[in-house]
């Protein structure tokens, strides 16, 4: 029971890791029209530029958090965030989709990732990092852990999980009834359309991606203080966020969390579960939903799925 | 005739083909395949064979890839999982099993592409989920492989055994000339495939998949069949490197090697055969540049080289280039192609007066909103109806019901004796139902010979991906057969001399002449023409008309739906009025222009 008990809510406290990258994944998706394949490593971007601001290269401990620097390290991380979103428009995506090529953007966001990827690697060698936690969740219970009938479970994960809640259903009122909202779900829909009756589609998606940045940022701030980072954790992050996702078809932002959330549970129970003395074991952890996922999408019999209606 | 015989009068015949095909472009290519084959031979300073045939297996899937992304138009980014599927069977096969090497690769080609065939049901979906769900393939691929050390060999990966390939030494130099041979041998097939007829569907369901599928290209055995022989010929090049390295090692099958080859192929340019191996070759020289500078700059860059080109990729990308390939292809002097006879409409024997399409009870709601209603129709051959009404009375449902477009709720469809109620669309084509779309027009990449080909889709019998790939006989006496046959659509509708036109230079007007066309190419006994005549002026209405005459005249049954009545005057034998989804009146125009139903319904004060 314990065992069951701990698999649940260690699984919802990664979990909500993955649905804060899931949401982000399927609200670009519905703001935009666009996978930004690149997401994940905005976040990683996010962390080590607010890392470098910080102390350079050096490893960083969690003191780091009262040092007057943190702060504009995390502005900076912003800043950078917000650019690198709004530049990725502008440069690689914008190009495309005006021509109406999936492949060019698919290969820009692409590109970008691995760019990203190879910079921090390049800049940051050790193999692991500290994040300093802005809030004091190691004050919250003993060191920031809270007994929860039997299971521990980090203070910080309930904070993970309300900020991807938050921002599923900040976005959810954002795209339902603000008029920029709006503006944009119609650009996703028709960009053509969205042009002719006068919306600034342009200056609204690069602002929509410099949004994107922001919430990267966000995401690197709730996520990075959990563990140890380096240059592949927004990378692997992303990755989870992208399978939670695509499993829900880049629906609702609020569905991607949920499907996030179940991914983490899935992936505790699928290593620490044991059936007698039968067990899948950490192995298949990353493997097996994965696996899943694609099958799911490969059976998905829409017709919606079709490219284009007439 | 003998089989010899019969053997070289067909060699002659292909002979002859490909001198009346042969191009400068052509010669370039042999002599760039000559100088490669003779690099190990030359021993120049600096160059290490091994990684020449190493950069030669990845120019041989990245030709294969450049087949679903160049006329397909899918961003596939799990091309390397296929080749780590490819390596692995066939490491496994020789390191654990003691299979000798070929066979080992074979199975390794086998089994990529079941992986290929499981995957392939991604391929109908949206590009970006299909580029999502490779990517993600990649992963699974590469954690798998990590995950399991007894399958992967672990950090230090499968240590092969030294195996002989073809009857020699496994060096370096024979990977390479091996290498070489299959990326060219896959750049003849992918250029006939290409040519020929998956190539044409395969880009027509990239530009309009809602119009090539009206005529009848099936586009997921399509896409499924490139897809599959994309992965097959990825894990054959896996399996081929895997032993020129001697250790299969998870880490180079990272979702790193996807991306690097659909980075080559765009790069290269898609648009071309070989474009893609060209990519590969500009990749490689980025690296052996690169390294250096690296070296230079201190930087410890991991793929430096990649990341450098993946920048120089963007660049190429955001200023609408096509890739290296193309546009040195268009520096070239343009050839000109070989005039073509056109051909003259041939005539027609009306047949017996026997019913071909019959529609009866037909019905189509959509949520609350009742479209079509008890929509019953026989059509006759030779005989021409005309369908109007005010918008939104169901016209089009009605069409798109008896073409199979989309299911109906209730009622029967028939044709030529044959029941097509629950029949798909390409089924409902074959048998002889065919339709043009009221809004898409033609396909814009395509001259409007092909466009019209992408019609004969049903009536190829040699068609297949195979068959085009090998270029038989059969396959190439369909292709000019199909020729012959389009030639004559186009100029049963009067555009006999616009056949080497690009679409998009001809008018409105002509564009739907040429969908027109198409739909005739399916050798239709029933067609459905959906306002054709759509703002056209009175000699572009003249122009539909005789069209729409000579079809009659062919025996065709022709069901028009038209808001233009002058035309619907000239061309109907019989006027159905359409009203709120049913049909409220029937019968010549003049019997129709008289009912006061139809006048209060539709007409208004207006005169037919």
């Amino acid at each position: 029971m314990t065992i069951a008990l701990q698999v649940v809510i260690s699984g919802l406290a990664a979990g909500g890791v993955y649905g804060l990258f899931a949401a982000g994944y399927s609200l670009i998706y519905r703001l935009t029209g666009i996978i930004h394949f690149a997401f994940g490593d905005l976040v990683g971007l996010g962390i080590f530029a607010t890392l470098l601001v910080l102390a350079g290269t050096s490893p960083v401990s969690q003191s780091g958090a009262h040092e007057p620097r943190f702060l504009l390290a995390i502005l900076v991380g912003l800043a950078v965030c917000v650019l690198a979103g709004a530049g990725t428009y502008v440069g690689l995506v914008q190009p495309y989709v005006s021509r109406g090529s999936t492949i060019g953007w698919v290969a820009g966001t692409a590109a970008v990732a691995f760019a990203i990827r190879a910079v921090i690697g390049a800049t940051f060698q050790r193999s692991s990092y500290v994040f300093p936690d802005p809030l004091p969740f190691h004050r919250v219970g003993t060191a920031g852990y809270i007994h929860l009938g039997g299971a521990q479970v980090q203070a910080r994960a309930f904070f993970v999980a309300g900020l991807a809640i938050a921002l599923a259903l900040g976005s959810a009122w954002f795209l339902e009834r603000t008029r920029y909202g709006r503006a944009l779900r119609a650009v996703a829909d028709d960009r053509e359309g969205a042009r002719v009756v006068g919306v600034p589609v342009e200056l609204l998606v690069t602002l929509a991606f410099a949004l994107v940045g922001a919430i990267a940022m966000l995401a690197a701030v709730a996520a990075a203080p959990g563990e140890a980072v380096n240059a592949n954790t927004g990378t692997l992050l992303g990755l989870k966020g992208l399978v939670a996702a695509l499993a829900v078809r880049f629906g609702p932002p609020l569905w991607a969390f949920a499907a996030g959330l179940v991914l983490g549970v899935v992936e505790a129970a699928i290593a620490n579960v044991h059936i007698g003395g039968w067990q899948l074991g950490p192995s298949y952890r990353e493997v097996l939903p994965l696996a899943f996922v694609l099958l799911l999408i490969s059976l998905w019999p829409s017709p919606e799925a079709l490219e284009e209606r007439e | 005739m003998s089989v010899l015989e019969q053997t070289a009068v067909e060699l002659r015949r292909a002979a002859g083909e490909a001198r009346a095909r042969w191009s400068t472009p052509a010669w370039l290519a042999l002599a760039a395949l000559g100088i490669a084959a003779a690099i190990p031979f030359l021993s120049l300073p600096g160059v290490r064979v091994d990684a020449l045939a190493d950069t030669a297996y990845l120019a041989l899937a990245a030709t294969a890839l450049g087949l679903i992304v160049g006329p397909a138009g899918l961003p596939s980014l799990g091309t390397g999982a296929f080749m780590a599927i490819g390596a692995f069977t066939s490491a496994l096969l020789v390191a654990r099993s003691g299979w000798a090497l070929e066979p080992a690769v074979l199975a390794g080609t086998a089994a990529a592409l079941v992986a290929g065939l499981l995957c392939g049901a991604v391929v109908r979906l949206r590009r970006e989920f299909v580029a999502v769900s490779t990517w993600l393939l990649a992963w699974l691929v590469w954690l798998f492989l990590l995950a399991f050390p007894s399958i992967s060999g672990g950090s230090q990966g499968l240590i092969l055994p030294p195996r002989s390939l073809l009857g020699l030494d496994a060096t370096p130099t024979v990977h390479f000339e091996v290498a070489l041979a299959l990326t060219a041998l896959t750049a003849l097939a992918v250029s006939a495939v290409r040519r020929g007829a998956p190539g044409l569907e395969l880009s027509a369901l990239r530009q309009a998949p809602a119009l090539a599928t009206s005529l009848g290209v099936r586009l997921w055995w399509r896409r499924l069949g490139a897809f599959s022989a994309t992965a097959a010929v990825a894990g054959l090049a896996g399996g081929l490197s895997v032993q020129l390295q001697a250790v299969a090692d998870p880490v180079s099958y990272d979702p790193f090697l996807s991306f690097k080859l659909l980075v080559a192929v765009l790069l290269g340019g898609a648009a071309a055969t070989l474009g893609p191996a060209v990519g590969v070759i500009v990749l490689g020289l980025i690296g052996l540049a690169a390294g250096p500078l690296a070296r230079a700059l201190q930087l410890p860059f991991e793929r430096f080289d990649t990341a450098v080109a993946a920048l120089l990729l963007v660049f190429v990308l955001a200023f609408g280039g096509q890739g290296v390939l193309p546009w040195a292809l268009r520096r070239l002097p343009r050839q000109s192609h070989p005039r073509r006879r056109p051909a003259t409409p041939p005539s027609g024997a009306p047949g017996p007066n026997e019913p071909v399409l019959s529609a009866t009870g037909l019905r189509k709601a959509y949520g609350g909103v009742i479209a079509v209603d008890d929509f019953s129709l026989e059509l006759r051959r030779g005989e021409t109806a005309a369908l109007i009404g005010p918008n939104g009375s169901g016209k089009t449902t009605a069409l798109r019901l008896i073409a199979g477009a989309e299911p109906a709720d209730a009622g029967v469809v028939v044709v030529g004796g044959v029941e097509v109620t629950v029949a798909p669309t390409a089924e409902r084509v074959r048998l002889g139902i065919a339709r043009t779309l009221q809004a898409s027009t033609a396909f814009r990449e395509l001259t409007a010979l092909d466009d019209v080909l992408v019609g004969r889709a049903v009536r190829r019998r040699y068609g297949g991906l195979v068959r085009s790939a090998l270029a038989t006989p059969n396959a190439r006496r369909e292709q000019a057969a199909s020729e012959t046959a389009a030639l004559e659509a186009l100029a049963i509708v009067g555009l006999a001399g616009a056949a080497d036109v690009p679409t998009p230079e001809l008018t409105t007007s002509q564009q739907r002449l040429v969908a027109l066309a198409a739909a005739l190419a399916t050798e239709p006994q029933v067609l459905l023409v959906d306002e054709l005549a759509a703002g056209a002026g009175r000699e572009e209405l003249g122009l539909v008309a005789d069209a729409l005459e000579r079809i009659r005249e062919r025996g065709v049954a022709v069901l028009v739906v038209e808001h233009n009545l002058r035309l619907v005057r000239r061309v109907a034998d019989r006027v159905l009025v359409l009203g709120a989804g049913t049909v409220l009146a029937e019968g010549s125009a003049a019997e129709v222009a008289s009912s006061g139903v139809v006048r209060q319904a539709y007409l208004g004060t207006a005169r037919l």
